[in-house]
């Protein structure tokens, strides 16, 4: 009896003491394609530091159970979000990291999407890109040499790869967000009048000052999408990201609007797949067709988290310890807002490095700043255009409603 | 009166008709066997070199064992209480023939006419209040709430097929209600109770948003549905583990439900009503 | 015992048997959907620590300033409509098939009920394939016009694609209730019916439907609910497109209280659906009690 006794003590002390080393930081994060690196890092956190991160890692419906958790009190100590617009979604619950040590080893421009009224209230993850996926040797075997820069060199393009027998492209109308990823880029440069301001340029969409039916380069961006859909094959409205991805990993079709989000996929279903960016046209005007470049997925730390030092103190180790710094670039495999980071061995990533040093236009995910919810009910609006349930007056009247409808409320 | 002929006829006509009704579960099955790359490049061919390893992958990431367990528990919790709450007060209900009784069936029957989502929030709130979030039991607790309308529904429907003459006969015995009730009345309603298992069981180890609401924050509680999920991502698919996944979620199910077909018994009331 | 002691004994009776089930409503329902019913009154993007009080403003929006409301509202009617008529009439088939004598009959019930029991997400993308990549293949074979159209791309015929696989997914829930129904009518009743030289089509409609009518009641009432909450399917399948196409009323709140940040205005919504079914369910309750035949 006395032995037992003293047993359990013995395990009761060494249990507590196990105990009192490591703190657990609760974290809620998306992008479950990226769970297997987020929990080798968080091993490896563990192994340096002694600290825990206990990780849950959700897709669809994460907006919902975040919302859930803050409102019951659950609140976890880092989540995940996008830039811009969400900055003023979650303002009363994000810790300010101006003053924090690591922020000065981030990329500056990543900042811009994070910073509100000078104070920075999340830490940018990962910098993305994205434009017209092509597949080079699809091209090359239907005799592409020269990559279209305009809509007109697009069509040519298009109607060469049909004299071939091959479908151009596949459409990936059926997710709504592919709608605005590929519609907006056609109004990247903006009107003249705005000069690339885009903080201007959403502020008069939110008081009302502008509206689409006055922007007249919208005729741009539906007649992109015409093109699309008319050689987006016999089922466009059909085509999701898998379709996408499948398609153009087998070579059966040229092209996909999408991201460098979408090389793991595709290189996962044809490993020899060679594959590149074309710009986005801008109707005609070559020189402003680009690709859409920026740092939107963003990590965030909860003001009121009980373990909030301990996630600050995470994050410091992931800017600034080697691991950390070779994280995104090395196991993830996209391109890292830290200063200083090595380039990831991937094919999209290096294209857009190549094109940036070239002087190709890259602009930022403007988009984002349209108050949050725009980005799917714009998306929605779009498809529906494209599914021909509206023709090009009513869908920029139904952007116009749903804009000023969103926009009222959010303000 | 010979029926055999007819009914073999009947009987063919339906299996031609299932076969064709289950083809989109054939393709879970054929394409939990392909790897991944197979599987993108298409969805409808017979696997070329049909592989376990995705089972034994997915079995492995979904650390089956524990969340199968976490699963049964939430279910079990879940329907036991169903049935229970809902047999004596639909009985109670169906009985008692007085305004009070109608509204109080009405009020426990109106949440079936409310959309889950629109108070989905308010009900997380409430329960990590009452320390029922993070938890399989608290999850099977919450049950109760969503599974009684219904299955109330169900019992003082067919309480009515049940003479009162054998409600009578029971207080003449001298029991309590509630021994009245679980003893005479209880098992004549075994058709509607094996039924109201069947629907709860079903839908509760199969449900996926209330889990994902109450059960994100620990993940020694997640059910088996969520670890299936989350092969699912907006940019990557594992095709290949999430059907495999969805498989071995699906099984248990499947099972259970067979065996418990063989409980009803035909006639039983006819046999009740003669006596 | 006095007459009074008598009253109050029955009412606590009544009270204790019924209150384990009132509770757990009250708890897990009730106080949530009041919770909700005052956030309708506030304009809240659901995160915000203070929401704004508004008064009846949400309210007066919906009815009047909301067009993709309107046409959720006549894509759920007609899916409503539909979807009921559809699940029980096949249902209720299925059911008087599978209560006779038949061989392998339990394996055949199993077999219709498991696409009860596969997770939505799944059934989305399983059908999604059919409809495009799958009907492309079986066109390709057999030339059979019908395949080669958009059943999920063209708006109008993504209508009947969600109605078919909203039955399809459904029916075995129902066959469940049916078969259970079909169960409690005394087989000699029904003998009783054919010796008195009832046909099979007679005996159907003078005997077993009335005694089954607390089975259709309770079928037909969950299944117009769920038909104008129907959500599920629709989200995995189309997610209420092409555009707004196929978007229910169910869907059209999910996505304004947590895609647009509008949860007050969401929450506004949710109120009226509740109300409209409500309506609806009464009715549809009382009509069918009448019916009903007690044994």
């Amino acid at each position: 009896m006395k032995r037992s006794l003293l047993a359990l003590a013995i395990f009761a002390i060494a249990l507590g003491g196990a105990a009192a080393q490591g703190k657990t930081v609760t974290v809620l994060f998306y992008s479950p394609e990226l769970t297997q690196q987020y929990d080798d890092m968080a091993a490896e956190y563990q192994k340096e530091s002694g600290n825990k991160l206990d990780l849950t890692v959700l897709q669809a419906d994460y907006p919902t159970v975040l919302r859930a958790r803050l409102n019951s009190g659950d609140i976890p100590d880092v989540f995940m979000s996008s830039a811009y617009a969400d900055n003023d979604t979650y303002k009363d619950y994000v810790y300010d990291l101006s003053n924090e040590p690591f922020i000065k080893d981030m990329v500056p421009t990543a900042l811009t999407g994070v910073t509100v009224n000078g104070r920075v209230i999340g830490y940018p993850f990962l910098v993305q890109s994205h434009s017209f996926i092509y597949n080079k040797k699809v091209f090359r075997d239907a005799g592409i040499t020269k990559l279209p820069t305009t809509l007109k060199e697009l069509e040519a393009v298009c109607v060469q790869l049909q004299s071939k027998g091959i479908q151009p492209f596949a459409t990936g109308f059926k997710e709504w967000w592919v709608l605005p990823q590929t519609a907006w880029q056609a109004l990247a440069p903006l009107p003249a009048s705005y000069k690339g301001d885009y903080s201007t340029f959403v502020a008069d969409l939110n008081s009302g000052k502008l509206k689409f039916k006055n922007i007249k380069e919208m005729g741009q961006v539906f007649d992109l999408l015409d093109l699309i859909k008319k050689y987006g094959g016999n089922k466009p409205m059909e085509s999701d990201f898998n379709d996408q991805c499948a398609s153009l990993a087998t070579g059966k079709v040229a092209m996909i609007h999408q991201g460098n989000w979408a090389e793991d996929t595709i290189m996962k279903t044809n490993p020899n797949a060679e594959i590149g960016y074309l710009v986005g046209p801008v109707g005609n005007e070559a020189a402003k067709s680009g690709i859409m470049f920026d740092s939107n997925q963003t990590i965030r730390v909860a003001k009121d988290g009980k373990n909030r030092q301990a996630a600050l103190d995470w994050l410091n180790w992931l800017t600034t310890s080697a691991y950390g710094k070779a994280w995104i670039p090395t196991m993830i495999k996209q391109m890292s807002p830290i200063k200083g980071a090595v380039a990831p061995a991937a094919q999209l990533a290096k294209e857009t490095s190549a094109m940036i040093a070239k002087g190709v236009p890259s602009y930022s995910w403007y988009y984002q700043r349209f108050p949050s919810g725009l980005e799917q009910g714009l998306g929605i609006v779009l498809q529906g255009y494209c599914a021909g349930q509206t023709d090009r007056a009513r869908t920029l009247d139904a952007l116009d409603q749903t804009y000023a409808k969103i926009a009222k409320a959010a303000d | 009166m010979t029926r055999a002929p007819r009914l073999g006829w009947l009987s063919a006509i339906l299996f031609a008709l299932a076969i064709v009704y289950l083809y989109p579960l054939f393709l879970v099955v054929i394409n939990s066997f392909k790897g991944f790359a197979e599987i993108m490049a298409n969805v409808i061919a017979l696997p070329s070199a049909p592989t376990l390893d995705n089972f034994a992958n997915a079995f492995k990431r979904m650390e089956y064992p524990r969340l199968f367990l976490n699963t049964l528990i939430a279910t079990l919790v879940g329907t036991t209480g169903v049935v229970l709450l809902s047999s004596v007060a639909g009985h109670k209900l169906s009985r008692t023939k007085t305004r009070l009784s109608w509204i109080v069936f009405i009020f426990l029957v109106a949440p079936m006419m409310i959309p889950f989502h629109s108070f989905m929030i308010g009900l997380v709130k409430v329960a990590k209040s009452l320390h029922l979030t993070n938890s399989v039991w608290g999850l099977g607790v919450l049950y109760w709430g969503l599974g009684v309308p219904l299955a109330t529904f169900m019992f003082h429907g067919f309480v009515k097929t049940i003479p009162t003459e054998l409600d009578e006969s029971a207080i003449i015995d001298g029991c309590g209600p509630l021994r009245k009730f679980f003893l005479v009345i209880f098992p004549l309603l075994k058709p509607v109770t094996v039924s109201v298992i069947v629907l709860n069981a079903m839908w509760m180890w199969n449900d996926f948003l209330l889990p994902l609401l109450v059960l994100s924050g620990n993940k020694q509680a997640m059910t088996l549905q969520l670890a299936a999920y989350n092969f699912f991502g907006q940019y990557k698919v594992e095709w290949n583990y999430a059907m495999a996944g969805v498989l071995l979620t699906l099984l248990p199910a499947i099972v259970f439900y067979l065996a418990l077909q063989r409980q009803i018994i035909e006639g039983m009331v006819a046999g009740a009503v003669k006596s | 015992m006095t007459v009074l002691g008598k009253r109050i004994a029955r009412g606590v009776e009544f009270a204790a048997l019924t209150l384990p089930a009132v509770a757990a409503i009250v708890v897990v329902v009730m106080v949530p959907f009041g919770m909700s019913v005052v956030n309708s009154f506030m304009k809240w993007n659901g995160l915000d620590k203070k929401p704004v009080f508004i008064g009846l403003a949400n309210y007066v929006e919906l009815f009047t300033d909301d067009p993709n409301l309107i046409a959720a509202l006549i894509f759920t009617l007609f899916f409503t409509v539909a979807m009921v008529v559809l699940t029980n009439v096949i249902a209720l088939l299925l059911a008087l098939a599978l209560n006779q004598p038949l061989r392998g009959r339990n394996l055949l019930r199993a077999a219709f009920y498991v696409p009860n029991i596969i997770s939505l997400i799944v059934i989305g993308y399983i059908w999604r394939f059919i409809f495009s990549k799958g009907f492309d293949s079986m066109y390709a074979a057999t030339g059979f016009a019908p395949l080669n159209l958009s059943w999920l791309g063209d708006p109008k015929l993504a209508f009947a694609s969600t109605v078919f696989v909203s039955v399809w997914q459904a029916v075995g829930f129902y066959l469940v209730i049916y078969i259970a129904g079909l169960q409690t009518i005394p087989y000699d009743i029904v003998e009783a019916a054919t010796l008195d030289g009832a046909g099979p089509i007679r005996r159907f409609f003078d005997v077993t439907l009335p005694l089954l009518m607390p089975s259709v009641t309770v079928a037909v009432f969950y299944s117009l609910s769920n038909a104008l909450k129907t959500f599920d399917v629709i989200f995995s399948l189309t997610y209420g497109g092409p555009g707004t196409a196929t978007t229910s009323i169910a869907l059209d709140i999910y996505k304004t209280a947590f895609s647009d940040s509008r949860f007050g205005y969401g929450m506004a919504k949710s109120v009226v659906l509740f109300l409209l079914i409500l309506v609806v369910g009464l009715l549809q309750i009382g009509f069918f009690k009448k019916r009903e035949v007690e044994s």
